[in-house]
């Protein structure tokens, strides 16, 4: 038996910092420690603000999922204060969010994921050759194609929301901006140019035909786009069982229109789905650098222990619901709203089971934009007046590309008295609690293969990867 | 990433030149041209600095960028990867090559590390290290750690062979809101933690796409630095107020305001002065350059400027609160004085509109240029 320790890190091609302690035994993790090494403290600075500062300071938390954290800011303030956004409204927001949604999945497969198998390590492989020409980082076809087709599509987020990151329009209200009729024709025709981009190149042929796709058989038989290719080297390189996450499915339901979520919330384990309980959340403390009580974001603190104590070894708290890790993202938002194939790769939980959730996700979102630019009336209402609380709490659910995303607020004298923040790599990224349960991807690389020769190994990177983490997210 | 060819050279001469990496991005020489006539149209220079730009990148080396992240948010590198003419951006980064960039670049753990050292010995002295995010100083920085060491020992070291230092964002210029009250880690801006070096302060949160890729170009065309405010910003982004060529101004001057979200006042335009709107104390180029290849900025999509260029416009009070002493410019009336003056006797519109004018004249701030040219 041979054991050695490994610290892996920092990692490119994620957003943010990240260190991993790998316990390698026999060429297998035998354990992982994951540390999130970079705090700024927001939930700290939040304190004694005007609550509505919050929809300027949160976004600010992250430049690639700024509208997320403005969408969850605008949500706790609005509970707070007891409004509803018009109907329009909420579809404006919900198309500002869905673009950077969308555009941050195209992103993750394109210039943070797939680079990886245009490694030389991987040379000799059949299909190694066409991963370099098309992935090679910063340097392959798909790059270029992905950094214009998402300039162009951040257009509409410039429309909406006149500028993006840190977009500014989205209120407890509604939004600031109200689109005219010009503005839905150049939303639309955006859309269908990224259309054109995602059906050129990651799908091969139309949207619609791969939104059908039911069963792992459906799946394998898909032979066009990048989509193929990636799906090629995943049978080869056995990413199918490689990286198998909790199993256990959490999402808050993701864009409040009409009254309801466009994907719904919910627990997805053991085959079934459970109604959400946001009452169940309990951020563990245990193994954070961070002093107090574990508690209910409600009620919870950020103060970090500045000694950085054992057996602290991570400055992210460690959210549990019902006391027990769950995983977010696209796939478990697929699996928890029903998509039949996502459910099917529910039981495998792997790298390739998050790839395939996020393709089946940018499908389906660039369908449900293109549904609610048409529905946009610039003649009715995109904001209703909403009051300045003195007192009160509220709490903001949304989800962002990379998962469950919940902002707590509690305002006290008309100030911000308790800000806390769950993200989603929070959720995916978090270090053990106090029953010694690793968090989500702490679990995942347990029985990853590390080479002798490699100090980073590369299965690790891609299950690393496969999560899509935000580690400016995850501690704030 | 790093290029291998590159990394077996060893003198600067024998490095491509921009237009050699550029050919061998597949860029036309119509395109070429039309970027380096952009880029002079972006710089505020004539036609005739359009050869000029060419034969620059014609014949210069490429001028290698180290790109480091500290505490931050990426939102610089969102910003700059998406910048206006999607040429510019290839260009751009075909050009700087980001020798070490660690969000973008292939290599990973300590390979990456490794990367950043070649690069730092083989163009010592030549090199322009980029800096998106700021150092936190407290607990000895151990709130930003790359590679088991605080962030600021990275930065310290790789600041000691730079030719010249460009602050990206409000973060790494001023230390933006992760140094807001009471700033739980010290976050600290570039320029007190490194003292020797030539800095351009490129703020704003982020800063505009084609505000990062214009002052890049022209430190590589012109071989160095642009003309810098007194703050230290390239005065030909910084030096005039988002007010100044605010579309609506008119609405300003006539006393014209939103006085509510979504109100009839809002959807014909009318001014955010009273919403909070920072504009009138604000110097960037957003209602010029605008963003997302020039479609908007925030006042276009009915919000206030938040002010995110400006040292400190994290701590000023509620991004909400309407910017109450603008007496320093000259108006000795509120905005509600002046919508009543508007909308009560065309004499007092006029007397106000002469008001205005002169306050303009006094409004031009003195630049006192502090271009430093590098040895």
């Amino acid at each position: 038996m041979t054991e050695r320790q490994l610290l892996v890190g920092p990692f490119n091609r994620v957003e943010g910092d990240l260190e991993i302690k790998l316990d390698i035994r026999d060429g297998q993790v035998a354990a992982a420690h994951v540390n999130s090494p970079l705090f700024r403290g927001f939930e700290m600075m939040l304190q004694g603000k005007d609550p509505r500062d919050a929809l300027t300071l949160t976004p600010r938390i992250c430049g690639i999922c700024s509208v997320s954290q403005s969408a969850a800011a605008a949500l706790a303030l609005a509970d707070a204060a007891g409004t509803q956004m018009p109907e329009q409204g909420a579809l404006a927001a919900a198309i500002l969010h869905g673009v950077e949604n969308l555009a941050d999945h195209v992103t993750h497969f394109n210039l943070f994921f797939m680079p990886d198998f245009a490694r030389p390590a991987y040379a000799g492989r059949a299909w190694h050759d066409q991963a370099v020409a098309r992935f090679t980082a910063l340097d392959g076809s798909a790059a270029r194609q992905t950094a214009e087709a998402r300039s162009q599509l951040f257009h509409i987020a410039g429309l909406l929301g006149g500028k993006w990151p840190h977009t500014l329009a989205i209120q407890p209200g509604g939004v600031t901006r109200t689109p005219d009729a010009r503005m839905r024709i150049r939303i639309r025709a955006t859309l269908r140019g990224f259309r054109r981009y995602l059906e050129e190149t990651l799908f091969g042929t139309e949207l619609e035909s791969f939104l059908p796709l039911a069963t792992p058989d459906a799946l394998e038989a898909w032979d066009t786009g990048d989509a193929a290719l990636f799906l090629r080297i995943a049978r080869d390189l056995g990413l199918h069982q490689s990286g198998i996450g909790p199993r256990r499915y959490l999402s808050y339901g993701a864009y409040p229109v009409a009254g309801t979520r466009a994907m719904a919330a919910g627990v997805w384990e053991g085959g079934s789905v459970t109604p959400f309980n946001p009452a169940d959340i309990v951020e563990d403390l245990s193994h954070a650098w961070m002093l107090g009580e574990d508690a209910h974001p409600q009620s919870g603190q950020t103060v970090p222990d500045e000694d950085m104590r054992d057996p602290g070894y991570s400055w992210c708290k460690a959210p549990r619901l019902g006391g027990r890790i769950a995983e977010v993202g696209a796939l478990a938002r697929q699996i928890v709203d029903g998509h039949p194939l996502a459910r099917a790769l529910a039981d495998e939980g792997s790298v390739r089971a998050r790839i395939v959730g996020r393709l089946l996700e940018i499908a389906r979102t660039q369908v449900l934009l293109e549904q609610w630019a048409d529905a946009l009336d610039p003649s009715a209402r995109f904001m209703t007046p909403s009051e300045t609380i003195k007192t009160g709490t509220g709490v903001g659910l949304v989800e962002a590309a990379r998962g469950s995303l919940g902002h707590w607020l509690r305002v006290e004298g008309g100030r911000i008295a308790g800000y806390q923040i769950i993200a989603p790599t929070t959720w995916n990224f978090s270090p053990r609690d106090r029953d010694g349960n690793p968090g989500p991807l702490e679990a995942a690389l347990v029985g990853a293969v590390a080479g002798p020769e490699e100090d980073t190994p590369l299965s690790v990177q891609h299950i690393v990867r496969s999560f899509d983490p935000c580690m400016v997210c995850t501690v704030h | 990433m790093i290029r291998q060819k590159g990394m077996e050279e060893t003198a600067l001469s024998q490095i491509e030149t921009f237009y050699d990496v550029m050919r061998r991005q597949g860029i036309t020489r119509r395109s070429f041209m039309k970027y380096c006539s952009l880029t002079a149209a972006a710089l505020g220079l004539g036609p005739s600095f359009v050869p000029k730009i060419a034969h620059a990148m014609e014949t210069k080396p490429r001028t290698p960028v180290i790109w480091v992240h500290g505490l931050e948010c990426t939102c610089c590198s969102e910003s700059f990867i998406r910048s206006a003419h999607p040429l510019a951006k290839d260009v751009v980064l075909s050009m700087i090559s980001l020798d070490y960039d660690d969000t973008l670049m292939a290599a990973a753990g300590h390979q990456a590390e490794a990367a950043l050292e070649d690069t730092i010995k083989k163009y010592k002295g030549n090199y322009i290290l980029a800096v998106e995010g700021n150092p936190p100083l407290n607990e000895d920085g151990m709130f930003c750690i790359v590679g088991g060491k605080p962030f600021v020992e990275q930065l310290r070291h790789a600041a000691k062979d730079a030719k010249a230092i460009i602050s990206w964002g409000a973060c790494a210029s001023y230390g933006c809101v992760q140094a807001a009250k009471p700033n739980p880690t010290r976050a600290t801006p570039v320029h007190k933690v490194i003292t020797d070096k030539p800095i351009i302060k490129v703020p704003g949160c982020p800063p505009i796409a084609e505000v990062m890729t214009g002052v890049i170009t022209y430190m590589l065309t012109f071989d160095r630095l642009p003309e810098l405010d007194r703050q230290g910003r390239p005065a030909m982004f910084y030096g005039q107020r988002i007010h100044d060529k605010c579309y609506r101004r008119p609405h300003f001057d006539a006393g014209q305001f939103v006085e509510a979200w979504d109100d009839e006042n809002a959807r014909k335009g009318y001014c955010l002065y009273k919403m909070g709107c920072k504009g009138p104390t604000t110097y960037n180029a957003c209602s010029t350059v605008r963003w997302n290849e020039g479609t908007s900025f925030p006042i276009q999509s009915g919000h206030g400027c938040i002010g995110c260029s400006e040292d400190g416009f994290w701590d000023q009070g509620s991004f909400y609160n309407r910017v109450t002493d603008l007496t320093q410019f000259g108006v000795e009336k509120n905005a509600d004085q002046v919508g009543l003056a508007a909308a009560g006797v065309v004499g007092g519109g006029i007397a106000l509109h002469a008001a205005v004018s002169a306050l303009k004249s006094a409004q031009k701030k003195t630049q006192t240029s502090v271009s430093k040219e590098e040895a």
